[in-house]
């Protein structure tokens, strides 16, 4: 009974990181800088999940754990902005400015997945601790 | 009349070894462990509910004085208190009814 309950708390911990991800992704989609002040555009990080062994039961059962966080090696958005003191100054792209390449949509709509994944561990913890106390009644 | 005949009795039989002194659990591990096994038990398990709500308090505590703690898991743990004390709660009361019946034979 307890052990439905912790991997269904895994699953809310991993949708949470994930969904802390999605928070960091659209709070840095115009992010020029990286955090040591280099002048390299935001990278979109992504949550990989996966199966967590130390919580598995015996009937196979098993809990999730973020596996890693990685980072979009996808291709910067260049916009054309020679005035800008971060503008390249030399080569093909002499004027251009490097964007984060962060798609708003692909986030918004991650965010909503990692919101309803959530909400449904919650109702699978309800109908947990409703068998629980149910179970109890028999005792009673 | 004749005097009333008297029975010839038997002697009695040597009476049986009365029993070797009843022994008291927690004296001797070895020969009271099947003994004081259900008192083990019960009390093992009002351990494990004291143990369950003692790390769900500390969590609460962590949680609301700002330490890394995830809300989620803070909430478990005290669900988890919640259910074993109702379980521990549950077993009391069979308990206790038992015991009750049991004064209420009349000799």
């Amino acid at each position: 009974m307890f052990s439905a309950l912790d991997i269904s708390t895994s699953a809310l911990v991993a949708q949470r990181v994930r969904l802390n991800t999605v928070s960091g992704n659209i709070a840095n989609m115009s992010s020029l800088k990286d955090e040591t002040g280099n002048a390299k555009p935001y990278q979109a990080r992504q949550v990989v999940f996966q199966t967590h062994d130390e919580l598995s039961t015996s009937s196979g059962a098993s809990g999730v754990k973020v596996a890693e966080i990685r980072h979009d090696e996808a291709e910067p958005l260049y916009r054309y902005q020679p005035d800008h003191p971060l503008a390249i100054k030399e080569g093909e792209r002499k004027g251009y400015v490097a964007y984060p390449n962060i798609d708003l949509t692909t986030q918004m709509v991650d965010a909503l997945e990692a919101t309803r994944a959530y909400e449904a561990n919650v109702g699978v913890m309800e109908i947990s601790k409703n068998l629980g106390r149910e179970t109890l009644s028999i005792i009673a | 009349m004749s005097p009333l005949s008297r029975p010839t009795l038997s002697p009695l039989p040597p009476l049986p070894k009365p029993p070797a002194a009843p022994h008291f659990p927690g004296t001797e591990q070895a020969a009271g462990a099947s003994e004081n096994s259900f008192v083990d038990l019960v009390a093992g398990q009002f351990q494990e509910v004291n143990g369950l709500q003692q790390n769900a308090d500390g969590m609460v505590h962590q949680m609301l004085t700002g330490g890394d703690v995830n809300q989620a898991e803070v909430l478990t743990a005290v669900q988890k208190a919640d259910l074993a004390f109702r379980m521990m709660m549950q077993v009391r009361n069979k308990l206790i009814d038992a015991y009750q019946q049991v004064q209420q034979i009349q000799i």
